[in-house]
């Protein structure tokens, strides 16, 4: 009888034991090979992703050449998406209040409406940020070309301590913790620990789809748009030695990824721009030339931000600039200038105002 | 053992031949030299002068030379480039080799300074590496320069650009054709070509003067003209060395 009693003791307790054991029991993707594999499933459930990025094409807009998108990091949609979320997270920067987007404003062409930016640490810069405009043609990046791709370019405002002033260590530790960002690199890039490389990574791909084709100027080209007599005045004066903005600011990108002294100081300089890469004198006080696209509003300009207005730039051409050792030939009426008239000077803005892409900028 | 022996000798025989095959192949180096008044190029240095008697240096020198053929007797060719370019600040722009030139008597070659219409319009070369660089605008006629070629004159500070490309759409481009003498055979091995640009000489006969210049000779068809009717005489000569 006894035995009886244990054996139904027994039962009731293994009994027990199976009804202990239902509540953990988590369906879920158990395929340790699908992007959601959840290691605590017990059941599948069939819901598993399986990594599959989706490839994006970059359109080439007319006059542009080919972009060169570095093989190890193909353009995907997931890619983009994850990359414009990371240009606008402020997770990024050592006190978690800044993103690339707080120095970079879409409004403003990508750049800072500020001459000098301020970093997490109330520190400025000596350069006025870059615009991001069709930097997927850049063949160098900074005032000074020290980056050669947007990727490499990305690792540096981070760590800067004039700047972002993280570490990577940190980033990729906020990172892995937070609860939507091991998901999206598992879904943009199929890895399972996010690192610093697939940080830039990201972020170069949304930076190659910021492309600005759709200006006023480009209208007027498609035959969809007259320009004023004002405007058409300043094309002449911009695409002739009259003016001779074509040389530096050519082709359809208003840029030539090369690198040129305008004239703006006599020796010594503060800022030996290309020089500071190359170690070579003949490149003292010689910088980028940066697009034209968006010109209006991505006050103030040049390497310093010198100028707050298009109308001084237009002054410091038209006063021929200064003589230094690099000065670039093109400045070819130093001191003399290009003796234009107050109606030219004004024509010339009106012309650099069509190539404002309301869009792009995020106005429309 | 014989069989072997056999086998063996009979596969080195025919790498042998592989090898023997390869070498019959003529490559032809095409290299760009300049001079002044005789002497190589020495850039940023103010020691040159011109007809007119006008001091100056070389600091920007970017051109293009297009269709560069080989022409033989029986007016067979052979075009070994379509368009190269050339800057002074880059060695690796200096030549460029063609590696197949087929086994014949060549008689001449020939080639274009700057682009004809043909060529010249506007986006044509857009994945070149000058398509920005040598970019032309088109209310200027579009397409791209010819050659840039800058320094500075009398003074440190007061620049001449020499400027050529299609002014208003015209056509200043020119061919240069020079005899050579190039029996490419079996046994040939590779030979290069030196086509040399005199700089000097596109300022002479008729004398060109910086000082003239103005705001740029872009637009000035009388000066394209000139600075053409020069070249086509005296400023490129072609050596052979085999």
């Amino acid at each position: 009888m006894k035995k009886l009693l244990y054996l139904v003791l027994g039962t009731i307790l293994l009994i027990s034991c199976k009804k202990d054991l239902a509540p953990i029991s988590i369906s879920g993707c158990t395929d340790n090979v699908a992007i959601n594999y959840n290691s605590n499933a017990v059941t599948e459930d069939g819901s598993c992703i399986y990594f599959s990025s989706t490839p994006f094409v970059i359109e080439i807009p007319y006059g542009f050449p080919d972009m060169q998108i570095p093989s190890d990091n193909p353009m995907t949609v997931e890619g983009i998406a994850l990359g414009k979320k990371l240009f606008h997270d402020k997770i990024l920067s050592g006190d978690g209040m800044q993103a690339c987007a707080s120095c970079h404003l879409q409004s403003a062409g990508f750049s800072d409406t500020n001459q000098f930016s301020t970093g997490i640490d109330g520190l400025i810069g000596d350069r006025n940020a870059s615009v991001i405009i069709n930097a997927g043609w850049n063949t160098s990046n900074f005032w000074d070309g020290r980056s050669s791709t947007l990727e490499d370019q990305a690792f540096e405002p981070i760590t800067n301590p004039l700047e972002m002033n993280n570490t990577w260590t940190n980033v990729e530790l906020a990172l892995n913790s937070h609860g939507d960002y091991p998901f999206l690199f598992k879904q943009a890039f199929n890895i399972n620990y996010i690192d610093s490389n697939h940080v830039v990574k990201a972020i170069a791909q949304f930076e190659r789809t910021l492309i600005s084709t759709n200006s006023k100027l480009d209208r007027y080209l498609n035959n969809e748009e007259q320009l004023t007599i004002s405007e058409l005045n300043g094309y002449a004066i911009f695409n002739t030695e009259k003016g001779d903005c074509f040389h530096c600011h050519s082709t359809n990108m208003f840029m030539d990824n090369l690198f040129h002294n305008n004239g703006l100081d006599n020796e010594p300089f503060t800022d030996l721009g290309r020089a500071k890469v190359t170690s070579n004198a003949s490149d003292n006080g010689k910088f980028k030339t940066p697009t034209l696209r968006n010109i209006e509003v991505s006050a103030p300009y040049m390497h310093d931000g010198r100028f707050a207005t298009l109308e001084e730039v237009v002054e410091h051409y038209d006063s021929g600039g200064k003589y230094s050792t690099t000065v670039d030939p093109l400045m070819k009426k130093l001191g003399v200038g290009l003796q234009l008239s107050n109606q030219e000077k004004m024509d010339l803005v009106s012309y650099l105002k069509t190539l404002t892409d309301n869009e792009f900028i995020g106005s429309d | 053992m014989k069989k072997i022996l056999l086998l063996i000798s009979a596969i080195a025989f025919l790498f042998t031949s592989c090898d023997k095959d390869k070498a019959k192949a003529t490559g032809i180096t095409i290299n760009f030299t300049h001079t002044v008044s005789g002497a190589e190029l020495m850039t940023n240095s103010m020691t040159y002068i011109n007809e007119a008697g006008e001091n100056y240096d070389v600091q920007t020198l970017k051109y293009l030379i297009s269709d560069i053929t080989l022409h033989t007797e029986n007016g067979s060719s052979l075009l070994l480039d379509e368009v190269h370019f050339i800057d002074i600040t880059d060695e690796s722009t200096f030549s460029f080799t063609y590696n197949d030139v087929s086994n014949n008597d060549y008689t001449s070659i020939s080639f274009d300074m700057g682009l004809d219409t043909a060529k010249n319009n506007s986006n044509e070369y857009v994945n070149e590496d000058f398509h920005t660089t040598m970019y032309w605008p088109e209310p200027n006629g579009g397409g791209y320069h010819y050659m840039k070629f800058e320094g500075a004159y009398n003074n440190d500070s007061t620049f001449y650009n020499t400027h050529t490309g299609g002014t208003m759409g015209g056509d200043y481009s020119f061919n240069h054709v020079e005899n050579i003498s190039l029996t490419v055979d079996n046994d040939l091995g590779n030979v290069s070509a030196n086509i040399n640009m005199e700089l000097n000489n596109w300022y002479n006969s008729p004398k060109i003067e910086f000082s003239s210049y103005g705001m740029g000779i872009m637009m000035n068809m009388m000066m394209q003209m000139d600075i053409q009717m020069n070249g086509a005489t005296d400023v490129f000569s072609v050596t052979i060395d085999k």
